[in-house]
């Protein structure tokens, strides 16, 4: 029970992290319609950008979010207004393609600044963990935790509450009822992207302390951002949220019950249970 | 609005004079062996018909059905790893091993087949990468079988007999040259029988609108199975054929998302739909990587006084251009897309068009 | 004699909202049948339902006194029966001639047959002229006749006409009409027709039925429809309105 306990505890925590993975690619889906491959490697420029902060500058991971989060949101604005809005209104193909090959550019052009090594951002806390109950928590992936709820929850308070963000979840709903409105559909493309990239980046800074950085760990990101999408409903947050969380859990508990080489099957053949029998998601419409 | 020639048809009668070229092309290669002994351009042509043949059998489901698969490791990995583990294991000539590669991709395909298919779109596509890693993840863990993580390496190739009378014993690069040109040419021409019959024209018609075509008899269910699978019996050929050819495989070089990509590549920047599409595709990108691999563009930098190679920036490019060989792809795929959408091929026609008018 | 088509009670629900509930009617040989209604009546939705494309929920379609239940569409065509869609739908990269050709496939293997059924039925809606351009570079009206020619092709014996006159200018409405009754009078194929535009509808139908919120609002001749009271008032008197 305790074994159970345990597991479970740390895949909700980091299914935190999944959430702000499956959300920022949520957005990015539900106003521009654009399955965004590079999803993972732009979380990877965070985890760069957060080890470089911290090597260079001695700025602690989590509080560098403070720098990393309005930077990535000028690289995401700057990624839609340059490639992906040329693309909007194209073959779905196309632009997967498209997004599938900027990754591929963030990628190689950090493995030419970093090279391919393995790179570890070690704080003095990475490996300490806080004892709760007889159950062991990682303090990195707590404080993280935390992080994320609390972006979560502004992020909600955002989109619900202010006259952007919904602006910016009509756009979602019916992009052609948005725009004949007077919603600046360009402008909301632009902020999903960057809110988006913001969020894949933030993450990445987030489980710096935790994983190893390399230039090609983006991928294996990507993946599980559409499962997490999928899972929850494309264009979802709540979904996303939901999503995250769920595959946090599958795969700790499963790593533990079956094994940790097999844990990343179970989440696919999950995804692809989901998309059959129930492709609009476990959360039902594709709404945000 | 001008009257143009169906993409169908225009391929199918081809002029004398094309018909010359082609023929003295193909003598060209058959004799290139003859003449060019380096290894290294024997090993580049083998890498362009490698990329020939698994642009071709790609263009199959992706150009002429129209069904993005970005999943097709998991052909080329299986081919390749069925072929390895009973030629390491069991001693069972390639020969044998890629007849059997092809029985299992076939299989694989149905399996993917009656999964992906009731997919569109977008998720047609996330659903075939799942479906690949899978694979690879079980080729990592299944380590009874795959050797996992390790790979398997070859130790001896058997000599190829006809009777008593040994006609090679894979010494040197040209017994690959010669199977993997013949591979590449079948490939070829099963894609030309494919686009000259009633196939070619099912698939197309799925590809242009899969209800319409529905509503004309044709079930989606049956075409896009048969595409998938004459494209995975060819990519599966091709994956084979690199594992022989290499003699080392592991998850990561046979069954990876990367080699999907590279895979969904050849045909894009070529032109997707099209016969000669993915020859152009490959005679683009394997040059051009292999360039990039073996630092000739590093030294091309330095020649042409762009950077000195005792500086800083000179020893940087030295040690790291040559690792980031993929860079190239996703610039070319990024420019490809937004320039060419009808990729090198159609590009250049357009460019001819243009000129002839002039 | 067995009627060619005929609907026994069909309804269709899409969760609780039911988009056709308990038609019936049926259709006998040669003739034309018109379906006509408000918007949101339901008309498509029956055509989807007669031809495959989803399975009734409740009822039977019976073609040539063959229940067609849960036949997918390609098995529908095989059997003679073809459908046009209202949103034109033509192969958009291939040529108006190999448009028709995929359709000619459905009864042949070989293509050089196909390439002759395909000119003969172009001959038909009079669009030979035009076989080598691309498809998807058509204007709207010969759009509509690609895509009759396309169906013709694939020699049905029952063929399902949604909405071809739709966005057409009178003129290019008067030859699509002057098609239909050609094809009547060929005699080979039974049509059923729906259409907007009341007036071509009562020309060309020998018998009508009138769909509103998804139920039968009345069934019979063009003279019994213009003159049903109920049917002035759901769908005529909105139509003027």
């Amino acid at each position: 029970m305790l074994v159970f306990m345990q597991s479970l505890i740390s895949g909700i925590l980091i299914g935190g992290v999944y959430a702000l993975i499956g959300i920022g690619l949520t957005i990015i889906f539900g106003v521009m319609r654009v399955i965004n491959f590079a999803h993972g490697d732009i979380l990877m420029i965070g985890m760069y950008m957060t080890y470089s902060l911290f090597t260079f500058f001695g700025i602690d991971p989590f509080v560098s979010i403070v720098i990393t989060i309005p930077l990535m949101f000028m690289f995401g604005a700057f990624l839609q207004k340059v490639f992906i809005n040329r693309m909007q209104g194209a073959l779905p193909q196309n632009q997967i393609l498209l997004t599938i090959g900027l990754g591929m550019i963030m990628s190689n052009t950090m493995m030419l600044a970093f090279t391919s090594d393995y790179k570890i951002l070690s704080t003095d806390y990475s490996s300490s963990s806080i004892k709760l109950a007889g159950i062991s928590i990682s303090t990195p992936l707590a404080i993280s935790f935390l992080i994320t709820a609390a972006i979560t929850a502004m992020l909600y308070w955002f989109l619900l509450k202010t006259d952007t963000g919904q602006a910016i979840r009509a756009t979602a709903q019916d992009r052609e009822a948005a725009q004949l409105m007077g919603i600046n559909v360009k402008w909301m493309s632009i902020l999903a992207f960057g809110m988006g990239s913001a969020l894949a980046g933030t993450a990445g800074a987030l489980i710096s302390p935790t994983y190893y950085i390399f230039p090609q760990i983006g991928s294996t990101f990507t993946l599980k951002a559409f499962v997490i999408t999928v899972l929850g409903g494309m264009g979802s947050i709540v979904g996303a949220t939901i999503g995250g969380v769920i595959i946090g859990i599958a795969e700790s508990v499963s790593a533990v019950y079956i094994s940790s080489g097999w844990k990343d099957v179970v989440v696919f053949v999950l995804f692809l249970l989901v998309l059959l029998f129930k492709p609009a998601g476990l959360m039902g419409k594709s709404r945000m | 609005m001008k009257p143009a020639i169906s993409i169908i048809r225009s391929s199918a009668g081809a002029s004398p004079v094309a018909i010359a070229l082609g023929l003295a092309v193909l003598a060209g290669l058959f004799l290139f062996p003859q003449f060019v002994q380096s290894p290294y351009a024997l090993h580049i042509m083998i890498l362009i018909f490698l990329s020939v043949i698994m642009g071709e059998a790609w263009n199959v489901i992706g150009g002429y059905t129209g069904q993005y698969s970005v999943g097709h490791a998991a052909y080329f990995g299986a081919g390749a790893y069925t072929t390895m583990i009973l030629l390491q294991y069991k001693q069972i000539s390639p020969w044998y091993g890629a007849l059997a590669g092809i029985a299992v991709s076939l299989v694989v395909s149905l399996i993917i087949g009656s999964i992906c298919f009731r997919l569109r779109g977008p998720y047609f596509v996330l659903a075939s990468i799942a479906v690949a890693e899978i694979m690879r993840l079980s080729a990592m863990n299944l380590k009874d079988l795959t050797n996992g993580a390790e790979g398997i390496l070859i130790t001896e190739i058997p000599h190829l007999k006809f009777g008593d009378t040994l006609i090679t014993d894979f010494l040197t690069k040209v017994p690959f040259y010669y199977i993997g040109l013949v591979i590449a040419i079948v490939t070829i021409l099963v894609t030309w029988l494919m686009q000259n019959s009633k196939l070619g024209y099912y698939f197309q018609a799925i590809r242009e609108d899969q209800d319409a075509a529905h509503s004309l008899g044709i079930s989606l269910s049956l075409f896009k199975s048969s595409a998938l699978a004459i494209s995975a019996v060819f990519t599966s050929l091709a994956g084979s054929f690199y594992a022989i050819y290499i003699g080392f495989i592991d998850p990561p070089t046979v069954l990876a998302l990367d080699i999907s990509v590279q895979i969904v590549l050849i045909c894009i920047i070529g032109g997707i739909g099209t016969i000669w599409g993915p020859v152009v595709g490959a005679l683009v990108l394997v040059p051009l990587s292999e360039a990039l691999r073996s630092n000739m563009i590093a030294q091309g930098i330095f020649k042409i006084g762009l950077a000195s190679e005792e500086s800083g920036v000179g020893i940087f490019l030295k040690e790291h251009l040559s690792h980031a060989h993929a860079l190239i792809y996703g610039i070319l795929v990024v420019v490809v897309i937004l320039f060419m959408p009808d990729g090198v091929l159609g590009w250049a026609k357009k460019l001819a068009a243009k000129k002839g008018k002039e | 004699m067995t009627p060619i088509l005929e609907i026994k009670q069909v309804s269709k629900f899409f969760g609780g909202l039911a988009a056709n509930s308990d038609v019936s009617f049926h259709m006998d040989e040669g003739m034309i049948m018109g379906l006509i209604g408000p918007n949101g009546a339901g008309k498509t939705t029956l055509f989807n339902c007669i031809t495959g494309y989803y399975p009734p929920s409740k009822g039977d379609v019976l073609f040539k006194g063959q229940k067609l239940n849960g036949l997918q569409p390609d098995r529908v065509c095989k059997l003679g029966m073809v459908r046009t869609w209202q949103k034109v739908r033509p192969l958009t990269k291939l040529s108006v001639l190999d448009n028709v050709m995929v359709g000619a496939l459905c009864r042949t293997n070989s293509l050089k047959v196909a390439r002759e059924i395909a000119h003969e039925q172009l001959k038909v809606v009079r669009l030979d002229h035009k076989a080598d351009f691309i498809a998807g570079g058509l204007p709207i009206g010969e759009r509509k006749k690609l895509e009759v020619a396309r169906a013709l092709a694939t020699k049905p014996e029952l063929l399902l006409l949604d909405e071809v006159m739709g966005g057409l200018n009178p003129a290019e409405s008067d030859e699509i009409i002057q098609l239909i009754l050609d094809i009547k009078k060929a005699g080979a194929i039974t049509q059923m027709v729906i259409e907007h535009d009341m007036k071509a509808i009562m020309r060309i139908s020998d018998r009508i039925v009138v769909l509103n919120s998804g139920e039968k609002l009345a069934e019979g001749s063009p003279a019994e429809i213009v003159s049903n009271p109920e049917v002035v008032r759901a769908y005529l008197g909105d139509f003027h309105a």
